[in-house]
């Protein structure tokens, strides 16, 4: 541990896994973590420009992608050795990968539940199973959850969007419970209204309204996410877990 | 699948990569670990640290070992109404169990014997066992 003094993060040298990795908030979450010094490697369900896009922006960062559906738990345990066999170890997990099929409950279709679910939440345990056994054998690792404000407050048309957010809530302190014996932690960062492709026919369909709910009247960026994840994954954060960090510039329940 | 196609010389091949298994999942000596070790009672192990002794078996032999392996085979051919009821091992499933944890000294398997302290017989040369079964299973040699 560096002395307080110090704004060395800890995070140079290790080696982080980030689902979702191609665009919004995952691409930012790759981008801020490989700037910290960490070999980073992600997945991405079938945009391979954009993932490519990752990793010549960023020449100078230790960035590989691969493409694996967190859905399927084999090809996430294959993805999780591979690194690991190449890499040595695993210090990170960060669950980005996520969809949205936003839809009034008695519209939804059994496909809308099914995809949200199985992603967001499935995809969760998926991941998080393939990766906890490398971290329990080091006897260190930090594992963050994308969680999202709706898990707590809902949100219309939400539904399948808000049950699985609010899931992802509960396996982190469950799994923080689990995991605090062999010093691992466990956190999630639930972002509020973010500037992404994912978030667009929300905020379309929200219009200048939805800014009356925000503190800070603005639309976060995906870069402000990023943060949040960089912090609980640095050394500054090593004595939380359990816990789910809004950042939201202020969302209110109507 | 039994204990007799295993011998001491099949054991002692892999004694010492399995002791420091056990050394660095359970972050003790290796010199603490013996054969005859109760993993529970000896070495302190908790839950968390038998997924970790999985783990690190199924890397360093490169076998696969479904979670529950050992209670399932030590059940054998009894049915699961044969070999316990209402979590306690009937006669017959504490004889089984002696036979498939021969490794085990007698005095150990307590009366009655709860199915939740089964881990409790688990020694170090258990975990031999199961590491040498699952090789075989995976190179796929018939039992002798």
């Amino acid at each position: 541990m560096n002395s307080p003094e110090s704004n060395e993060d800890g995070l140079r040298g290790g080696v982080a896994l980030v689902t979702g990795g191609s665009r919004g908030i995952g691409r930012a979450i790759v981008q801020r973590l490989a700037a910290s010094g960490m070999a980073v490697h992600f997945t991405y369900r079938g945009n391979a420009a954009a993932a490519n896009e990752v990793i010549a922006a960023n020449p100078a960062g230790k960035i590989t992608a691969a493409v694996v559906d967190v859905r399927d738990s084999a090809a996430c345990a294959r993805f999780a050795e591979q690194v690991a066999d190449r890499a040595g170890r695993i210090d990170l997990l960060v669950n980005n990968a996520g969809v949205v099929r936003d839809n009034p409950l008695t519209a939804l279709e059994d496909e809308d539940v099914r995809v949200v679910l199985e992603t967001n939440v499935t995809g969760v345990f998926n991941m998080a199973r393939a990766v906890a056994p490398y971290l329990i054998s080091q006897r260190r690792g930090k594992i963050i959850n994308l969680s999202s404000v709706s898990g707590e407050k809902g949100g219309r048309g939400q539904t399948n969007y808000a049950a699985s957010k609010g899931a992802v809530n509960a396996f982190t302190k469950s799994l923080a419970v689990e995991l605090a014996p062999r010093g691992i932690t466990v956190n999630a960062v639930a972002p509020g209204v973010i500037e992404t492709e994912m978030s667009r026919a929300v905020r379309e369909l929200a219009g200048e309204q939805i800014l009356s709910r925000i503190l800070l009247r603005r639309i976060g960026q995906p870069e402000e996410v990023a943060h949040a994840v960089w912090f609980l994954a640095s050394h500054f954060a090593n004595y939380i877990t359990g816990q789910i960090l809004n950042v939201d510039g202020g969302f209110k329940l109507e | 699948m039994n204990n007799t196609n295993i011998t001491k010389e099949d054991i002692s091949a892999i004694y010492p990569k399995v002791a420091d298994i056990m050394a660095d999942a359970l972050g003790c000596d290796v010199e603490k670990v013996k054969p005859d070790s109760s993993l529970i009672n000896d070495l302190g192990a908790e839950s968390i640290d038998f997924l970790d002794i999985i783990f690190r078996l199924e890397r360093t032999f490169k076998v696969k070992i479904p979670r529950g392996k050992i209670v399932e085979e030590a059940r054998g051919n009894l049915s699961e109404a044969e070999f316990e009821t209402g979590g306690v091992v009937t006669p017959a499933g504490v004889e089984r169990l002696k036979f498939f944890l021969s490794e085990v000294p007698a005095e150990r398997f307590s009366s009655p014997l709860k199915v939740a302290d089964i881990p409790r017989l688990f020694t170090t040369e258990t975990f031999c066992k199961m590491a040498i079964r699952q090789q075989r299973a995976t190179a796929g040699t018939p039992p002798a």
